[in-house]
């Protein structure tokens, strides 16, 4: 335990690293936007009675939360390109990627908070005689995006952390950036802390206010 | 572009090691988990305002980081901070059971706050020492609620240990990659890593739920 911290190079490759958290934050973004709404498309697709849609997207949701994200990440680099012929940047197949696991794991939340919503309000829908759209859109997507809130929330923060996967197929985010400058400084422990805490004083706050939306909600739900 | 899977069948040998790899890290990583989350979940339960602090700020800072930066603090700092040598292995497995320790931890919480109080009431009503109450009639409950959880954060273990790849392990994800980077045919060989790590994962995930169901009528009875 006699290691000389010298914080220096950390200081001045700050700006650096901020550079790569705005990369890694671009790719959260979007990454739940895409889990967002796909992932509540997938889930009213799962209501359908038709196996031939229903089949696929079990499919997909089992194979997206039953294999690490790394080997989705790795695969979507290596062999969409190859497979499809598209040639599209690393950030963007990061991007759909994680936006496609976030769709898997939302999907079940969704799917959950669907099935809690009160039969009553099909039927009450038919009463009113709203088409099936209309049905989903007004009474079915604002209670499952309530119930199902803190769950996606803490989906979003899990991909925030997934992100920095990305840096294994040479996206320049926080993590990438924090291991190149690890190397070139040979400070390791100051840059590598640095980037944890980075990490950590993004997560913190939104998990903790999940706790907060989770109270919210379900007072909101008592009433 | 023309598919051939014949020529996995030469790697197969490769293939099955990397994941008996893999599964040894699991293995590890789950029980020392459950070990370190427990003393850690005892910590966060703990009146000793000092212990409930530290631990739980262990825990937050666990699951608020990502793994990966975990991974890499432990390979490449761990050892220079303490002046030691220490295998690649040693630090990955270090690494994912401090993780995994963090996980459990918070299932061990969340079912030793579900117990009723009407339980320890009963217990000083029957006039039980403290001991036998932790023992006989917390401990079983708690264990029996945490059972799902604790099978779900083996679930997320696996899928995490292919990080292991990222610091030089030869574990599946790694023997993958590698053979696709030799052999130049990344569809045919990352798929069936994806295939392998599935085979595994989906079967997991469905003892999960099964458990899960099994144990709420047990509960509820």
């Amino acid at each position: 335990m006699n290691y000389e911290f010298n914080w220096f190079y950390v200081k001045k490759a700050l700006p650096q690293l901020m550079d790569g958290l705005m990369v890694t934050l671009q790719l959260t973004l979007w990454a739940n936007i895409i889990g967002l709404v796909l992932g509540f498309i997938v889930a009213i697709g799962m209501l359908s009675k038709i196996r031939m849609i229903v089949w696929p997207l079990t499919a997909y949701i089992e194979f997206f939360r039953c294999t690490p994200a790394l080997i989705q990440l790795v695969w979507f680099f290596f062999c969409v390109p190859i497979l499809f012929n598209v040639w599209w940047s690393a950030e963007f197949m990061g991007m759909l990627a994680l936006g496609l696991n976030l769709a898997a794991f939302n999907a079940e939340a969704y799917r959950a908070a669907i099935q809690a919503i009160p039969h009553a309000h099909t039927d009450a829908s038919t009463a009113l005689g709203l088409n099936v759209l209309q049905r989903i859109i007004y009474v079915i997507l604002p209670q499952a995006l309530i119930l199902a809130l803190p769950v996606l929330i803490t989906n979003g923060i899990g991909i925030f952390q997934q992100s920095a996967l990305v840096a294994l197929i040479s996206v320049q985010d926080l993590m990438y950036e924090g291991r190149y400058i690890a190397t070139q400084t040979f400070r390791p422990i100051e840059t590598l802390t640095t980037v944890a805490l980075i990490y950590f004083a993004v997560s913190f706050p939104v998990s903790q206010a999940v706790t907060l939306v989770e109270r919210r909600t379900k007072r909101l739900l008592a009433s | 572009m023309e598919l051939d899977f014949s020529f996995l069948l030469e790697y197969s040998g490769v293939l099955w090691r990397g994941l008996l790899t893999t599964l040894q890290f699991v293995g590890l990583a789950v029980v020392l988990g459950l070990i370190w989350g427990f003393i850690l979940s005892m910590g966060r339960t703990s009146k000793n305002l000092f212990i409930y602090w530290i631990s739980t700020l262990y825990v937050e800072f666990f699951r608020g980081t990502p793994v990966l930066v975990q991974l890499f603090w432990i390979f490449f700092c761990l050892p220079l901070f303490l002046g030691v040598d220490m295998s690649g292995f040693t630090s990955a497995v270090i690494a994912l059971s401090l993780y995994s320790g963090a996980i459990t931890s918070e299932s061990f919480r969340a079912a030793l706050k579900s117990i009723e109080a009407s339980q320890f009431d009963a217990c000083t009503a029957l006039g039980l020492p403290n001991g036998v109450r932790t023992i006989f009639v917390i401990l079983p409950q708690a264990v029996l609620r945490a059972v799902p959880n604790l099978l779900s954060n083996v679930v997320s273990l696996f899928k995490e240990s292919a990080l292991v790849s990222a610091v030089g392990m030869a574990d599946l994800m790694y023997v993958g990659q590698n053979i696709a980077n030799n052999v130049a045919r990344p569809i045919e060989i990352l798929s069936a890593v994806a295939i392998i790590y599935f085979c595994i994962g989906f079967p997991l995930t469905r003892a999960v739920s099964m458990v899960e169901g099994r144990l709420l009528k047990v509960v509820k009875a």
